[in-house]
């Protein structure tokens, strides 16, 4: 029993890390343009296939890398035409287009390659489990934790000591006054929104890795991924890693206990963080402060 | 001002052509049902072409529009032409099921109901169209009660009941793994019904449990239930999960290596998810409702087999394709055979209905048990191929090819009390 809880930890963990990666790419757009991201688990299916579409040429280590970057252009490009245009107003607008947006992207990506899922193989370095009695470590999802840590690590130094990274901050405190200081505030929202779809697509190449290729395939991760903004507390990046991961422990371990409650334990979570401390963990402190 | 009146004016002619091409079409649309003789026979489907049954659904809609083709190529149903409408049941949504199947019921007065993927979406139809006198085939939901416990007069079912599958292949996999069992089985009715037909046949055959990990519909992540499983040591592992969870169950196992330490199998295998999955994925022993690789000789499969390339861009047809096909055909066959399309008629002419040949496609005997309205169809029992044997269409080894009756329970034991209306 003892083993089997210290391996649910460990195996949360590891969920969790991957919830992280998309959360906070959807804490990054919620925080700095006031968007409730819903098509983010479209945007991780597009990066999704576009590793597909790209490996036969580039490989998985190539497509790993431009796959994001396309998405992210995409993203760019639907912030310029579309999302700019409900700023300031209320959020359900935004809402709204994003909902329709998932649903665009979902049939969009059947029409484009098909109802079926494809299949997509990791490189076989990584399959492989790292030991027989740690049989759920495998090298892919070890792999898959050190690039959340790396890009984690690297956004986090960025926006702490680059210009732009400070300007994303300090509009996310006060966006009025960064505009009143002459930031060119809409640019800067372009590029923070096409940031945290960069993560979104890098969370779709990742995931094509270990789950079905599939048009849905974002659906079951998307809230989780909010569910981990809320419990680590809106406005706060670190809170937001500390939620996906909390979240991805708690599911590990309610799978031990009581199965058939590890999908309904992390509701159970944000209820009671909503109703003991509202703004979450670490929402009441400034982001990465 | 001057932008308003500009706009008003085009709203006339607008307008003015709108009546115009209103009052044409009024005069045409006589013209077109004379020439066809009568009004055409309407065929409702709900399927779920949206969520995580998309795949299914829309290869049964192929299908289905296949049959529909040959038959309207060939003079239609009794002389009259069908027209197929298609409503988006969703994935999951029984209540956006019933409101498309009301809709095509009541405002399109639809002839002949078909859906769903989804057991307890098929199951929620099946009220609709009970309560309204529709006859209904159900192409591809599997759970037992549709044609057991509630089974109706109006209702009738082309694929397998989970009962069926559990005896198709337990034996089998009894005799060939061993006999500590250990489940993975999503939490909804198909599931719970495929796992209480497994643990019947288990106990029968003396083998023993070790645990049932209930997943919900939609897993991505099976580590944790994996993580269990190992834990109690099992001699097979059953993924009885269907779809994509079927994909990323079976991807995580091959990662995680457990195929290399547990048997791997199942009951139900579908050609969709095997497709989806890498090749080190596709492994063990499993049962296909009806495969598209079989013995040479097996008339009208060549054609089939052709048909169904030419529409999905040079696939292999699916037992989801055959599922819409059978469907269709065997209404047509029932609607001759009573000739009427009413539907208490057609009902009783589609009870112990047999297949010919070219619908089938298989070696055994198929037809519609009148005592429950099941067919009994075959199972294709055999092994997953990683890359296929020589032909890398071909993903399955077919060992045997069981008949339907041989596997399916008594009418009595599935509960099913018929009541034919006079």
């Amino acid at each position: 029993m003892l083993q089997l809880i210290f391996f649910n930890v460990t195996n949360g963990l590891i969920i969790g890390a991957f919830y992280a990666l998309m959360a906070i790419g959807l804490s990054l757009i919620l925080n700095l343009s006031g968007v409730i991201n819903f098509a983010h688990g479209g945007f991780l299916v597009i990066g999704g296939y576009l590793a597909y579409a790209l490996t036969p040429r580039l490989g998985f280590w190539g497509a790993l890398i431009v796959a994001p970057f396309l998405t992210a252009l995409i993203g760019f490009a639907v912030e310029r035409l579309l999302i700019r245009r409900l700023y300031g107003r209320d959020p359900l607008y935004s809402l709204l287009l994003t909902f329709g947006l998932a649903f665009i992207i979902e049939d969009g990506t059947r029409q484009i390659w098909g109802a079926n899922g494809l299949p997509f193989s990791v490189p076989a370095a990584l399959t492989s489990p790292l030991s027989y009695q740690f049989f759920f470590i495998t090298g892919y999802r070890m792999f898959m934790v050190a690039v959340v840590a790396v890009v984690v690590a690297v956004l986090f130094v960025l926006l702490r000591y680059t210009r732009i990274g400070v300007r994303i901050r300090a509009g996310t405190l006060d966006l009025e006054t960064v505009a009143a200081l002459g930031v060119n505030v809409r640019a800067l929202r372009s590029l923070n929104f096409a940031v945290g779809i960069f993560l979104a697509g890098l969370a779709g190449v990742l995931a094509a890795g270990q789950i079905g290729l599939e048009p849905t395939m974002g659906d079951g991760l998307l809230m989780p991924s909010f569910i981990a903004i809320i419990v680590g507390g809106v406005g706060s990046l670190t809170g937001t890693l500390l939620g996906g991961l909390l979240i991805g422990v708690a599911s590990g371990l309610t799978a031990v206990i009581f199965p058939s409650a590890s999908e309904a334990v992390i509701y159970v979570m944000m209820a009671i963080v909503l109703l003991v401390r509202p703004r979450g963990l670490l929402g009441e402190e400034g982001m990465l402060s | 001002m001057i932008k308003r009146v500009g706009a008003a004016g085009f709203d006339r002619r607008a307008l003015l052509k709108a009546g115009a091409a209103a009052g044409l079409a009024q005069v045409a649309a006589p013209f077109v049902i004379s020439a066809r003789g009568e009004a055409p026979i309407k065929i409702g489907l709900a399927n779920p072409l949206t969520g995580t049954y998309a795949a299914p659904g829309k290869n049964e809609t192929i299908g289905i529009q296949l049959a529909v083709d040959q038959l309207n190529a060939k003079n239609g149903i009794l002389g009259r032409q069908i027209e197929l409408l298609v409503e988006d049941s969703t994935s999951g949504d029984a209540g956006a099921a019933v409101q498309k199947t009301r809709k095509l019921i009541e405002r399109d007065n639809v002839d002949f109901l078909v859906g769903n993927v989804n057991s307890a979406l098929a199951q929620a139809m099946a009220q609709v169209s009970n309560e309204k006198g529709v006859l209904h085939i159900v192409p591809g939901g599997h759970t037992d009660p549709i044609t057991g416990a509630d089974c109706k007069w109006n209702v009738f079912r082309v694929c397998n009941t989970t009962r069926m599958e559990a005896n198709a292949v337990c034996s089998l996999l009894f005799k060939t793994y061993g006999k500590k069992w250990h489940f993975i089985t999503p939490d909804y009715a198909f599931g719970h019904t495929l796992y209480q037909g497994c643990e019947a046949d288990l106990k029968t055959l003396g083998g023993s449990i070790t645990g049932n990990e209930l997943t919900p519909l939609g897993t991505t992540d099976f580590s944790a239930y994996l993580i269990k499983a190992r834990a109690a040591n099992p001699d097979v592992l059953l993924v009885l999960v269907q779809g994509n969870d079927m994909v990323n169950c079976l991807k995580q196992i091959s990662q995680f290596g457990i195929d290399k330490q547990i048997h791997v199998a199942g009951t139900q295998q579908e050609l969709e998810p095997v497709e989806a999955m890498p090749p080190e994925a596709r492994v063990g022993v499993w049962m296909f409702e009806w495969y598209w690789k079989q013995p040479a000789g097996t008339p009208g499969l060549d054609d089939f087999i052709a048909e169904i390339r030419k529409r999905t861009g040079g696939k292999v047809p699916t037992a989801r394709n055959w599922f819409g096909y059978v469907t269709i055909h065997a209404y047509a066959l029932a609607c001759e055979k009573a000739k009427t399309i009413e539907a208490k008629a057609a009902a009783k002419a589609l009870a112990d209905l047999e297949l010919p040949p070219e619908i089938k496609l298989q070696p055994n005997k198929v037809y519609f048990r009148g005592g429950d309205h099941q067919l009994m169809l075959s199972a294709f029992l055999g092994e997953l191929l990683q890359t296929g044997d020589g032909d890398p269409e071909n993903l399955f080894k077919v060992n045997s090819i069981v008949a339907g009756d041989s596997v399916a329970p008594s009418v009595t034991d599935t509960g099913c009390k018929m009541n034919m209306p006079a």
